[in-house]
């Protein structure tokens, strides 16, 4: 694992914002970021990424029904009571989920460590799928990569046979946040995918949802801008949120079939990180976790404090095993926290920059299968959503 | 290979819903502020005027829009404009509604097709289509705070500016009869956290 310097294709910006990846710049600083790229030997990428993501999604599939069956770990994972039998029923009666992302930390030699699952609303699919695959085919084509680099990245191949397998409502709904580039931009690629897969596709944004009650019973069902029912529908937007908001109740009410399903709030909660520590103990690619209590010690160094849900970084603290504290600001200092041994992210030198760079590893999954990974890298140890994504190739 | 044997986008734009337009043909109807000015009118008999206004009446809880605090509805509608809705929120707190200023008479149509001018879309008219047949209807019509003269339905549809017969296409005044869409249920929590993937 090496990171390269390489020159910047000369068009790209512009290439960008013609395929609508209009956030490749954040508030002036760069979010793709092709100055340089990482490069991976085909032994790294099978042995000590694909082969470990592929184990540990299946530990965490093995895990579902049980949590859905426990009171108690429901209750750890602070899932509300009057979503219990709904998780269950999602579980159990095979509502099919599409994709998720596991953050590792991997420097290049052993086994690579667990940071977390982003298991509901992972977003950089667009970046990862679309176009690090055209960077490497352009600069193959350039000439600045010999025509035997390869890269970890399946995601749109994945994604276009998911879409084909899965038996989804037609029309099927996309919806995000309205106003948010980044996650429209997931949307847009996978709804554009889906559209490839045979898909009828429709966009609504999350606020235009309607809901309408049933004259008879009161029942409620999710309608669109035209009051037609909403029969499938992918959200981009967290099931802790859904399930606290006022039309919470339509979900559990309607016939709505969600992507990603309800069981997907179990491992997008951070609190699946001590669960698996205590099914898997010294499992080597998981790190210690447990869940904080009032009686828990004071944060010790080499440990590291995070937000049973939280995204981007948000709201976590750490103290290095040398003892310097980082703290990533953010929203989500409301609900309830884990601790985590402390892995530090390989260090790399940015020559561009004339600074360090914090790298973490992120590892697609579609179904149930490995489907590519990302790279992201941050000025600090705290990967957070202004972390800049840089892409990878396999060559030996 | 590790990679993708192709990475292909092929919707360039957003998928949009598409209006539906064309050869619709216009019908009329008649805005009133209440069943006396109908009655006096003598377009329609008194017992017209009042089942039109029952029909509006009953209509306007169910599709006056619905908003979750007063003064959202006083900024749409004006000051002292809106009333408590009968629905209540999941958790049981009330919403809030504009009070119907008027209301749509959509009999016209159905009555005398052979005497009544449509005035637009004539060369697409179907002979067979006059009136009768088709449905629209008696609503209530509404005022927003920043132009009181126009009568707008349910959905923000200008009708009419004050009294007296309109004309309309019926997709345009299509109430969501028997309907209550509550939208906006979704995405309070943009507010304070701007990013929701991970």
């Amino acid at each position: 694992m090496q990171r390269i310097n390489i020159a910047e294709r000369a068009n790209w910006r512009a290439y960008a914002e013609e395929v609508g990846f209009d956030f490749h710049t954040f508030d002036g600083e760069p979010y793709w970021d092709e100055t340089a790229y990482y490069q991976f030997s085909l032994q790294q990428i099978e042995e000590d990424l694909e082969a470990p993501t592929e184990e540990l999604h299946q530990m965490v599939m093995d895990m579902v029904g049980d949590i859905t069956r426990s009171e108690e770990m429901l209750t750890q994972l602070n899932i509300p009571r009057d979503y219990w039998s709904y998780v269950w029923n999602s579980w159990n009666s095979g509502e099919p989920h599409l994709y998720g992302r596991m953050d590792l930390v991997y420097d290049g030699t052993g086994p690579a460590k667990l940071l977390e699952l982003n298991y509901d609303t992972p977003t950089s699919l667009f970046e990862t799928g679309f176009f690090q695959w055209v960077w490497l085919e352009e600069q193959i084509r350039n000439g600045a990569l010999p025509g035997r680099a390869d890269q970890f990245n399946s995601l749109q191949d994945k994604i276009e046979q998911a879409f084909i397998q899965l038996e989804l409502p037609t029309p099927f709904y996309f919806t995000s946040v309205r106003d948010n580039a980044e996650d429209r931009g997931t949307v847009n690629y996978l709804m554009d995918v889906a559209a490839q897969a045979g898909k009828n596709v429709r966009y609504i944004a999350l606020e235009d949802i309607g809901v309408i009650g049933d004259a008879k019973d009161g029942s409620q069902q999710f309608v669109d801008l035209d009051g037609e029912p909403i029969r499938g529908l992918f959200k981009l937007y967290p099931w802790e949120f859904m399930v606290q908001e006022e039309f919470a109740r339509a979900v559990t009410d309607g016939n709505t079939q969600m992507v990603e399903p309800a069981w997907k709030m179990l491992l997008s909660n951070k609190g699946i990180l001590p669960l698996l520590w205590a099914r898997y103990p010294d499992h080597p690619n998981l790190l210690p976790a447990f869940f904080e209590t009032p009686n828990s010690e004071p944060m010790a160094a080499g440990w590291v404090r995070k937000p049973l849900f939280s995204r981007e970084g948000a709201n976590v603290d750490l103290i290095t095993t040398g003892g310097e504290q980082i703290s990533a600001a953010g929203p989500y200092a409301d609900g309830r926290y884990i601790r985590q041994a402390f892995h530090a992210l390989p260090k790399f030198r940015d020559e561009y920059r004339n600074a360090d760079a914090y790298t973490m590893v992120g590892s697609w999954v579609v179904g149930d299968s490995a489907a590519g990974i990302c790279i992201r890298e941050d000025a600090t140890l705290i990967t957070k959503d202004s972390s800049r994504f840089l892409p990878h190739i396999i060559l030996d | 290979m590790k990679r993708s044997k192709k990475a292909a986008l092929v919707l360039t734009v957003p998928v949009a819903t598409l209006l539906i337009a064309g050869c619709e043909k216009e019908v009329q109807g008649m805005v009133y502020n209440n069943p006396d000015e109908c009655s006096t009118g003598g377009w329609n008999s008194a017992e017209q005027c009042e089942a039109d206004y029952a029909t509006a009446k009953a209509l306007h809880p169910q599709v006056a829009p619905k908003y979750v605090n007063k003064q959202e509805c006083e900024a749409d509608f004006g000051e002292g404009k809106c009333e408590t809705a009968p629905q209540q929120t999941a958790s049981g707190g009330s919403f809030f509604m504009p009070m119907m200023m008027g209301y749509l008479a959509g009999q016209m149509m159905n009555r005398g097709g052979a005497n009544t001018q449509q005035p637009g879309g004539a060369n697409m008219q179907q002979p067979t289509a006059a009136g009768a047949g088709t449905s629209v209807p008696s609503q209530p019509l509404y005022k927003s705070r920043d132009d009181r003269e126009t009568f707008r339905t349910a959905t923000n549809t200008p009708v009419a500016k004050g009294v007296g017969p309109v004309s309309f296409k019926p997709s345009q005044v299509k109430p969501q009869a028997g309907r209550l869409v509550r939208r906006g249920g979704f995405g309070q929590q943009a507010a304070t956290r701007s990013s929701f993937g991970s």
